[in-house]
């Protein structure tokens, strides 16, 4: 057993090869999943029972299953129905690539539909009451008053969502997509040298986390600019 | 349904190997997390800059990949410890179920060691002092003040980790544990119905966070039950 140098060296580009699949997985299946988590939170807070159970229904299983599971039904488990086979999105859902993005944004949309349910319960009553003594509709209230102060609530706990979708996309290697976690697992196969990979790629994936951390921090920053110059 | 007839006692003994995962693993998270936060609060600088890189890595980096290293890792290194005494040995490895477990483990633990930081500084300080002022050591008061009042702040967020693990379990089929998610390849291969088997194991890890959600609900009542008076 050594320390391969060499071998580190020559495998960190190939492996960066998969970072493209990697944060492209990252950023649609998290803005599909940001557009599902409104709509899940618009149907949760609506007030109608028809709109808000099926959407406690849905958080509850997508929550409470392990995402691995969920990308198997989907990728393994929708070909046993001879509809779906039919149907026009075969295509889609053929590709491990489609079944990925969709398994990453549902399991997403559920996580952060209630990380901005938590955003849109903290804002102060006061202040939708003070809206609403102004003649504002309820969509105007939610889009002017709650939605702003809502986001900077919910921010925090949004970023570390990001960061654990982008843990995630590491799950697509299971279903023979060839992220860096998938050309890592291949490059170990082959050179059965798990350390040497494994703990590169872990350096690269903490990379990442920190690029999205720091984002996360400065978009914080921007948006409670108002709340620092008072102090 | 009728698919399932025949793998009803895999799927039942396969969710027990489950639990077992996460009870050998739910203590281990408990002593990572303790002794995390012992390092983080002990104000040994050595201490603290090795626990922060603990938390900073195993919080940064995808699940699978930290698996796949130890498991991988520790069967390289036991390979070349057992051929320096028998070199007719070719490949030795940690039995999956306890690579396995010490991964999701640690993964989880780095999580735990900062809910407990948090919960041990949140204790109040005069409670501490009167167990001072009492005469009981350092160990006794940690045992008998610190740690009851800890737990009681560290519940609520130390049951979503529980959750973590519970849904991480999954995770060690892909190194060969035969828990659910094996099972029902397994079922799938010889039935033809994926869909129906990995529902099953959906089903399963559903029931599981549901028993693990109710424990906690309790659990924290039984930790707060000296203030229901007080209501």
């Amino acid at each position: 057993m050594s320390f391969d140098l060499a071998l580190i060296l020559d495998s960190i580009p190939k492996m960066l090869w998969g970072i493209g699949l990697t944060l492209e997985l990252l950023f649609v299946s998290g803005a599909l999943g940001l557009a599902l988590a409104i709509v899940l939170l618009i149907m949760r807070i609506s007030g109608r029972w028809y709109l808000s159970a099926p959407t406690m229904a849905y958080i509850y299983i997508f929550r409470g299953t392990p995402i691995l599971v969920q990308i198997f039904i989907i990728y393994h488990g929708l070909p046993q129905f001879e509809f779906i086979k039919d149907s026009i999105f075969w295509p889609i859902l053929r590709e491990p690539y489609g079944c990925a993005i969709l398994a990453l944004t549902l399991n997403t949309g559920a996580y952060v539909s209630e990380i901005l349910r938590g955003g849109v319960l903290g804002v102060d009553r006061g202040l939708k009451e003070a809206g609403a003594a102004l003649g504002l509709s309820t969509t105007d209230r939610f889009i002017y008053i709650t939605s702003p102060i809502a986001i900077r609530l919910a921010l925090p706990a949004y970023s570390n969502d990001v960061i654990s979708l982008m843990k995630s996309t590491a799950l697509v290697s299971t279903i023979t997509l060839l992220d860096m976690m998938g050309i890592a697992r291949t490059i170990v196969a082959e050179t059965y040298a798990p350390y040497e990979i494994f703990i590169s790629l872990m350096v690269i994936y903490l990379i990442i986390t920190w690029g999205i951390q720091r984002t996360f921090g400065w978009i914080e920053k921007r948006m409670s600019r108002h709340v620092r110059s008072e102090a | 349904m009728d698919a399932l007839n025949g793998w009803w006692d895999d799927f039942f003994w396969s969710s027990v190997v489950v639990v077992e995962v996460f009870v050998v693993a739910l203590i281990l998270t408990v002593l990572f997390g303790l002794i995390g936060a012992g390092a983080k609060l002990s104000g040994n600088r050595a201490a603290l800059s090795i626990a922060n890189g603990y938390t900073i890595v195993f919080r940064g980096t995808p699940e699978i990949l930290v698996l796949l290293l130890i498991y991988f890792g520790s069967a390289i290194t036991l390979t070349a410890i057992a051929q320096v005494f028998d070199p007719e040995i070719k490949f030795l490895d940690l039995p999956p179920f306890w690579a396995g477990s010490f991964a999701i483990a640690l993964i989880v633990g780095s999580y735990a060691t900062e809910t407990f930081r948090g919960a041990f500084l949140g204790v109040d300080p005069g409670q501490v002092e009167a167990a001072r002022a009492l005469g009981l050591s350092n160990f006794k008061t940690f045992i008998y003040v610190r740690i009851p009042a800890m737990w009681r702040l560290a519940l609520p967020p130390f049951g979503n980790h529980m959750l973590s693990l519970i849904k991480d379990t999954a995770l060690i089929s892909i190194i060969g544990l035969e828990e659910t998610l094996f099972i029902a390849a397994q079922a799938t291969a010889t039935t033809g119905k994926p869909f129906t088997m990995f529902i099953m194991v959906g089903a399963i890890y559903l029931s599981l966070s549901t028993i693990i959600t109710l424990s906690v609900v309790v659990l924290e009542k039984y930790a707060n039950r000296h203030l229901e008076v007080a209501r």
